[in-house]
C-alpha cells in the first residue's frame, strides 16, 4: 500500500513535472504549422526519455550513484568536464526560457511587460530554494502542474479525428516547409530528451535515498509518468492544430498567439487556464532546472549537496543556484524573446545529447555498478538508438537552425 | 585492485560523512624492484586543472594562491594510511574542518551566504 502511495505520488511528480516550457512552445508551433503530422516526434521524444529516466533511477537505486556521479567517476574528470561544461551552459538558456514563459504568462495575466517580471521570478524561485526542502519542491510544485491536464481535456473535447491523430504517429514526409518540419521535429525531441530531466531524477532518487526495493516503483513512475506528460504534450499540439489553424495562425512566432488555444473550448476561463498552465508549468521546471545545476557542479566536484540543508552548512550548493538563478534573468530582462530562446535552446539540447546519453551504454552495463540489474537487450537497444539518433540530431541541428529556424 | 579505475575520481568523505571532494589526484611512491605504492591522495581545483594540462594546472596554482595566500598555492593533501573505508564513498580519518579544504566554502557562508537572511 505505502508502495502504491508512492508510485502515484512518483507519476503524478513526473506528469507535473514534464510540461515545461520547452515542449509546451515545440507542440504549439508544430500543430499550428503541420497539424498532427509531427506527433511522432512527441512519441519518439517521449518513449526515449522513460527509457533514460528509467535507466538513470535503477542506476541511482543500485549503485547509490547519481549520473553525474557516475559519469565522473567511470570516465575521469577529463571526459567529464565537457558534459559538465555543455549540460551547465545548456541548462543556464533552458532556465532563461523557463523564467521567461513565467513572466510572459504574468504579462499575458497583467499587461505588464515581461522583462518586469524576470527578476521577481527569479527571487521567487530562489526563495523558495532557499527555504524549501527537497519534498516541497518535488511533489508540491508538480502537483501544481496538473493543471496542465486541460490541454488533455481540450484535446478530447475539440473531437479531433482520431483516425488522423493516429496517423500522425508515424512518420512522414512533409508536403510543405520541409526545412521547418525538420527543425521542428528536432527541437520537439530536444524538448523531451531533456539531460536535466534524467539527471534531476537520479538526484532525486538519492534524494529520496532509494534503493534496490524501488527497482518496481522506478519503472512504473518513468513509464506511466513520462507517458501520462507525453500525452500533456500531445493534447497542446492536438489543441494547436485545431484552434490556431482555424484562426489562421499557421505560424507561431510569438507568445502572444498562443492564449488563443484554449478559449474555443472553456471560453474566458480558457485563457485563465492557459495563462496558469504556462505559469506553472514554467516555474516548476524554473525550480527543477535552478536546483539542477546546483547539483551538477556539487555532485561534480563532490561537494555537500542537499535541499534539504540549510544554506549556511551548503555554502557552495547554494551559490550555485543563486547565482544561475540571476544570471538566467538577465537575458529575459533586457529582452530578449523567451519563444526565440526556447525553441533555440531546445534544438542545441538536441545537438548535446550524445555528451550525456553515451555514458548510460558504459554506466548501465557495468557490474561494478548495477550488477545483476544490468540493462537487458531491449534498453541496450534503446540507448544504442538514442545515441544515434543523437548523433544525428547533433549534426543536423545547426545546418537546420540556419535554414528552418524562426 | 587497479588505482586510477577503483580510486580516482571517488567521491570522498571525511569521519562525520561530510562530503569533502573527490579524489582529484594519487600521489604515488615509485619503489626500485617493488609495486609503486599510494601515499596520499590529492583534491581540489588544482590538481584537477593539472589534469586538463601543465597550463591550465600552473594557471589555477597562481589564481589559488592569489585568492588564498601562500598556503592554497598547493593542492590539498591527505595521508593514504588515514583511510578507513573504501566502498560507494571513501572515507578518510580527518575532520575537514581542521583542514583548509573548505576554507573558500567558510569564506563563502562567512562574507556571503550567511548574511543573506534565512541562510
Amino acid at each position: 500500500m505505502k508502495k502504491l502511495v508512492e508510485i502515484s505520488l512518483g507519476v503524478v511528480t513526473s506528469v507535473g513535472g514534464f510540461l515545461e516550457v520547452g515542449s509546451m512552445a515545440t507542440a504549439a508551433q508544430a500543430g499550428a504549422t503541420f497539424g498532427f503530422q509531427l506527433i511522432w516526434a512527441v512519441v519518439l521524444g517521449t518513449i526515449c526519455i522513460i527509457f533514460l529516466v528509467e535507466m538513470a533511477g535503477r542506476f541511482a537505486a543500485v549503485s547509490h550513484h547519481t549520473i553525474c556521479d557516475g559519469i565522473r567517476e567511470r570516465f575521469g574528470f577529463n571526459v567529464f568536464v565537457w558534459p559538465l561544461l555543455a549540460t551547465f551552459l545548456l541548462s543556464l538558456m533552458v532556465l532563461s526560457a523557463e523564467i521567461g514563459g513565467v513572466a510572459i504568462a504574468l504579462e499575458l495575466a497583467t499587461g505588464i511587460g515581461f522583462q518586469w517580471w524576470a527578476l521577481p521570478v527569479a527571487f521567487l524561485a530562489w526563495l523558495l530554494l532557499w527555504k524549501g526542502t527537497f519534498g516541497l519542491i518535488e511533489k508540491g510544485v508538480s502537483m501544481l502542474g496538473l493543471v496542465t491536464l486541460c490541454f488533455v481535456v481540450a484535446a478530447v473535447m475539440l473531437k479531433p479525428d482520431w483516425t488522423a491523430v493516429a496517423a500522425g504517429a508515424v512518420p512522414s514526409l512533409p508536403a510543405h516547409d520541409t526545412a521547418s518540419y525538420w527543425f521542428m521535429s528536432v527541437s520537439i525531441l530536444g524538448a523531451s530528451i531533456s539531460p536535466y530531466l534524467f539527471m534531476f531524477y537520479s538526484s532525486g532518487a538519492i534524494e529520496d535515498q532509494w534503493d534496490k526495493s524501488y527497482l518496481g516503483a522506478n519503472r512504473a513512475i518513468a513509464g506511466l509518468g513520462m507517458s501520462f506528460g507525453g500525452t500533456i504534450s500531445v493534447g497542446v499540439l492536438i489543441v494547436a492544430a485545431l484552434v490556431l489553424a482555424t484562426h489562421g495562425i499557421d505560424q507561431v512566432d510569438d507568445y502572444h498567439q498562443l492564449p488563443l488555444m484554449l478559449i474555443p473550448v472553456f471560453g474566458f476561463w480558457g485563457f485563465v487556464l492557459f495563462v496558469a498552465s504556462l505559469a506553472i508549468a514554467c516555474f516548476g521546471a524554473t525550480l527543477e532546472v535552478g536546483l539542477q545545476q546546483a547539483y551538477l557542479v556539487a555532485q561534480g566536484f563532490g561537494w555537500t549537496w542537499g535541499e534539504d540543508r540549510k544554506p549556511r552548512d551548503n555554502p557552495g550548493f547554494s551559490a550555485v543556484y543563486t547565482v544561475s538563478l540571476f544570471l538566467a534573468a538577465i537575458p529575459i530582462m533586457l529582452g530578449l524573446d523567451p519563444l526565440r530562446l526556447t525553441i533555440f535552446s531546445m534544438a542545441l539540447t538536441a545537438a548535446s545529447l550524445p555528451l550525456t546519453v553515451v555514458p548510460f551504454l558504459f554506466l548501465l552495463n557495468d557490474k561494478r555498478y548495477v550488477g545483476e540489474h544490468r540493462n537487458g537487450i531491449l534498453s541496450n537497444a534503446a540507448v544504442i538508438f538514442i545515441i544515434a539518433l543523437g548523433f544525428v540530431l547533433a549534426v543536423v541541428t545547426i545546418p537546420l537552425q540556419i535554414f528552418g529556424g524562426t | 585492485m587497479k588505482l586510477l579505475r577503483d580510486l580516482l575520481d571517488k567521491q570522498v568523505v571525511d569521519r562525520e560523512q561530510v562530503k569533502i571532494g573527490k579524489i582529484d589526484g594519487l600521489v604515488v611512491e615509485l619503489r626500485q624492484g617493488k609495486p609503486p605504492r599510494i601515499i596520499a591522495i590529492e583534491l581540489g581545483s588544482i590538481t584537477l586543472a593539472r589534469r586538463l594540462g601543465a597550463g591550465p594546472g600552473l594557471w589555477m596554482a597562481r589564481l589559488a594562491a592569489k585568492l588564498g595566500g601562500k598556503r592554497h598555492g598547493e593542492p590539498h593533501r591527505i595521508a593514504w594510511h588515514k583511510v578507513r573505508d573504501i566502498g560507494t564513498d571513501i572515507e578518510f580519518d580527518v575532520d575537514v574542518r581542521q583542514t583548509s579544504i573548505f576554507a573558500w566554502q567558510d569564506w563563502l557562508r562567512d562574507h556571503v551566504i550567511g548574511r543573506i537572511p534565512g541562510a
